[in-house]
């Protein structure tokens, strides 16, 4: 009996190295069985190390157990499906149980799931729950609570991207050089969504956000340090997922509020955390591609290098922007830099950046497009165009949180 | 006084009871540890968890646990208590109370 302790989040990371061990080993096809027969390994382990302590080898443990359930499982099959499963009991014989894994090898099965949830034929809300699920460990209620929908709306999108998987096994042979290239953006997409699905929701409780926040830098750091994903988009979007992680802590108030980034006690900032979000950014600036992910970590790393909001160098964010909005063409890059402007140039230079534009209706009857009117106008000194905009802006606001947030920021710099 | 052994049941209700998450489980490890080393000195033998089995009688022998009942024994476990409210104490920290329908029988065990 060795000593109770286990690392952070053992049983769920687990999960995902086993899910991935296994499935490389027998096939996705077979991803709902592995999946049950590596959530009883864990409930086993639960009962049994509780009781008698834990393992030497506490994953090694774990993955006998996994692939002994699911070699059971296989082994009931009958009639045609048990011709099939002979194979991939075969599968699972011949590579025997090597009990202690080498790190390098248990990140390219990793690595190899999520080039298999990237499907091109999956919907990309169903490629995120896949991914969550699978890689990451979470179980459909928790992923509900992410992601703010429901248990049987995740429920849908995971039966059928299993479905897909079933139908069409894609497998880790299947991973030729030009299929990891070209699945690399899909790749991207998805990481980046399960970081600002932590980093900008506003609603859910800092823990869940932060968890998201860590897992999304879990996983691209491994695809940043093997030979599929050393491309500089990877890079670039593991710097900007650490620089605005380092400043995570200090956009809330002790009670939960949120905190302009005027207000923000920069002395909070993760300076070590910075350091290595500018690392990766160095090594992001490489090749002829610059992709949003390099324009947003560029935007991010401004403000961390800014002593001050004061002191923050206005006309590069607004060029970031600007490069944003022509890589990534979206209304809300375009209210960024109208906002970013307004501090280089002032509030009427801002507002012209908006001059005969037309917002789609889902901004228009979102609270940013009115916040940033009312701020714009406000400073312009138009009151009271400004003052029906920040009311509008105040009954859109999601939470009591967002709304106090507003009423700070529109008292600032009026005149 | 000397101190007394208490034979501690667990019981749960069968049927479907909902699987905890990994992360849950990670959660419900580490409160079990904190748990054990609390009381590590009450607890003499940490038991086990109990599987299928039969029963015996006079009239033959019979597969069990009794399914069609509502609770089921899951677990055992003996405590060393001066009280049986130092053993109460005990079990009511013990996750083995702590999921819904769940519950742990106290019997004290004469000896002599």
């Amino acid at each position: 009996m060795t000593s109770p302790k286990l690392i952070e989040h053992f049983f769920r990371h687990e999960y995902g190295r086993l899910v991935a061990i296994l499935s490389c080993r027998v096939g996705v096809q077979y991803i709902e069985d592995i999946e049950d027969a590596v959530q009883s390994a864990l409930m086993s382990a639960l009962e049994l190390w509780t009781i008698d302590g834990l393992p030497d080898n506490p994953s090694g443990w774990l993955f006998r157990v996994a692939q002994n359930n699911l070699m059971g499982e296989l082994r009931r099959r009958s009639g045609r499906d048990r011709i099939l499963a002979r194979t991939a009991i075969q599968e699972l014989d011949r590579h025997g149980g090597p009990e202690v894994f080498l790190a390098g090898e248990v990140n390219d099965d990793l690595l190899r799931m999520l080039f298999v949830c990237c499907d091109e034929a999956l919907p990309v809300p169903s490629k995120l729950v896949l991914a969550l699920k699978v890689l990451c460990g979470f179980d459909i209620r928790e992923i509900a609570l992410q992601l703010f929908t429901s248990e049987a709306n995740v429920y849908k999108r995971l039966s059928r991207a299993r479905e897909r998987l079933r139908v069409f096994p894609f497998q880790a042979g299947d991973l030729t050089h030009e299929r990891v290239a070209m699945r690399l953006p899909a790749v991207h997409k998805i990481l980046y969504l399960i970081f600002t699905e932590g980093y900008l929701s506003s609603r859910v409780e800092t823990a869940i956000r932060r968890e998201l926040c860590d897992e999304a830098i879990r996983l691209t750091t491994i695809l940043a340090k093997h030979p599929w994903g050393q491309a500089p988009e990877t890079f670039a979007l593991l710097a900007l997922m650490h620089l605005h992680a380092a400043r995570m802590t200090a956009r809330q108030d002790p009670c939960g509020g949120l905190l302009l980034l005027e207000e923000q006690d920069r002395a909070l900032w993760d300076q070590r955390q910075i350091q290595v979000g500018m690392t990766w950014l160095g090594r992001s600036a490489q090749g002829d591609h610059f992709s949003r992910y390099h324009a947003e970590a560029g935007i991010a790393a401004e403000h961390c290098l800014a002593r001050s909001f004061q002191e923050t160098c206005w006309e590069k964010v607004v060029s970031c922007y600007a490069l944003l909005e022509r890589i990534a063409p979206s209304p809300i890059h375009k209210l960024n830099r109208a906002v970013a402007v307004l501090e280089w140039r002032g509030a009427e230079a801002g507002l012209a950046v908006l001059d005969g534009f037309e917002p789609p209706t889902w901004l228009e009857g979102s609270y940013l497009w009115s916040a940033v009117l009312a701020d714009l106008h406000g400073r312009c000194g138009n009151l009271q165009t400004a003052d029906s905009y920040r009311e509008m802006a105040c009954q859109l606001a999601p939470t009591s949180a967002v709304k106090a947030l507003l009423l700070r920021r529109l008292e600032i710099g009026r005149p | 006084m000397s101190k007394k052994n208490y034979l501690c049941i667990q019981r749960s209700q069968s049927g479907a009871c909902e699987q905890p998450s990994p992360a849950q489980m990670e959660m419900m490890y580490a409160k079990f540890h904190a748990w054990k080393e609390k009381f590590q000195d009450n607890i003499v033998d940490m038991g086990g968890k109990l599987g299928d089995g039969a029963v015996v009688s006079s009239e033959g022998a019979t597969d069990g646990p009794f399914v069609e009942l509502k609770e089921v024994v899951g677990g055992f476990m003996i405590v060393v208590a001066e009280s049986l409210e130092e053993a109460m104490t005990v079990v009511r920290e013990s996750p083995g109370v702590v999921m819904p329908g769940s519950s742990v029988e106290i019997r004290e065990i004469h000896t002599s």
